[in-house]
């Protein structure tokens, strides 16, 4: 009997070629000739199955809201730091994780950064785009470094 | 040159260009890759997303293990 987990990769896979196909005949105008067509049209197939292979390794998972992976900010190694360092920068970190983002780029912070989930399930989630979650991403970080800045009493570039 | 420990928190501090203009100079960098050139003189901000950005080092990762393959066969 044939593996159910492999024809479900075997068929994610042939919608992503098809996928890839219908793009790649899309962007065919705008071929300018920068790189090999090979190079150009395989990204096209490589994003294609790489986005679908991620959300169907997430897609028992659920991505919610949780205070307790703040928690385990201050657990996590970072070896350059010292240990007293270390925690006072953690301790003001989660706090300004609570504070100073957004709902939705807190979410977006402690899934993508903290659980490690790829932006392309998040977007698939939260009905939006990849390059729109990064961004989310993006300004939540630069939030964090400014706040981080100024605890310190300096300017940082972000 | 000295790294900053938060990068993998908060990101590398420079220019990023974001998942949809990094995606656009996806065939480029793997050309530059695979003939050699130094990337990250030429694609600085690319290289910078790249590294905030687990998913497009993936991709690009995989894109170049796939070009490479296709050139040996």
């Amino acid at each position: 009997m044939p593996d159910r987990g492999l024809e479900e990769v075997d068929d994610l896979c042939h919608q992503a070629a098809s996928d890839a196909a219908m793009a790649i005949l899309r962007k065919l105008p705008d071929l300018r000739g920068d790189s090999r067509f090979t190079t150009w049209a395989c990204k096209f197939v490589m994003f294609e199955i790489s986005t679908r292979l991620r959300r169907h390794a997430w897609r028992h998972r659920k991505i919610e809201p949780n205070e307790q992976v703040l928690d385990r900010l201050v657990d996590s190694a970072l070896p350059a730091l010292t240990r007293l360092e270390q925690t006072e920068t953690l301790h003001f970190l989660q706090r300004a994780i609570r504070d100073d983002l957004t709902d939705r780029q807190r979410l977006i912070f402690q899934a993508a950064v903290l659980d490690e989930v790829p932006i392309d399930v998040l977007a698939e989630r939260l009905d939006s785009t990849r390059g729109a979650i990064y961004k989310i991403l993006h300004d939540a970080r630069a939030r964090l470094r400014r706040a981080l800045a100024r605890n310190e009493g300096k300017e940082e570039r972000v | 040159m000295k790294r900053d420990p938060l990068e993998g928190l908060l990101g590398h501090t420079g220019r990023d260009p974001g998942c949809d203009a990094a995606f656009e100079q996806f065939d480029r960098y793997c050309d530059a890759c695979l003939r050699g050139k130094d990337v990250e003189r030429e694609f600085p901000e690319f290289m910078n997303h790249l590294r905030n950005c687990p998913g497009c080092r993936e991709d690009a990762e995989g894109l170049l293990a796939a070009l490479r393959q296709l050139d040996e066969d």
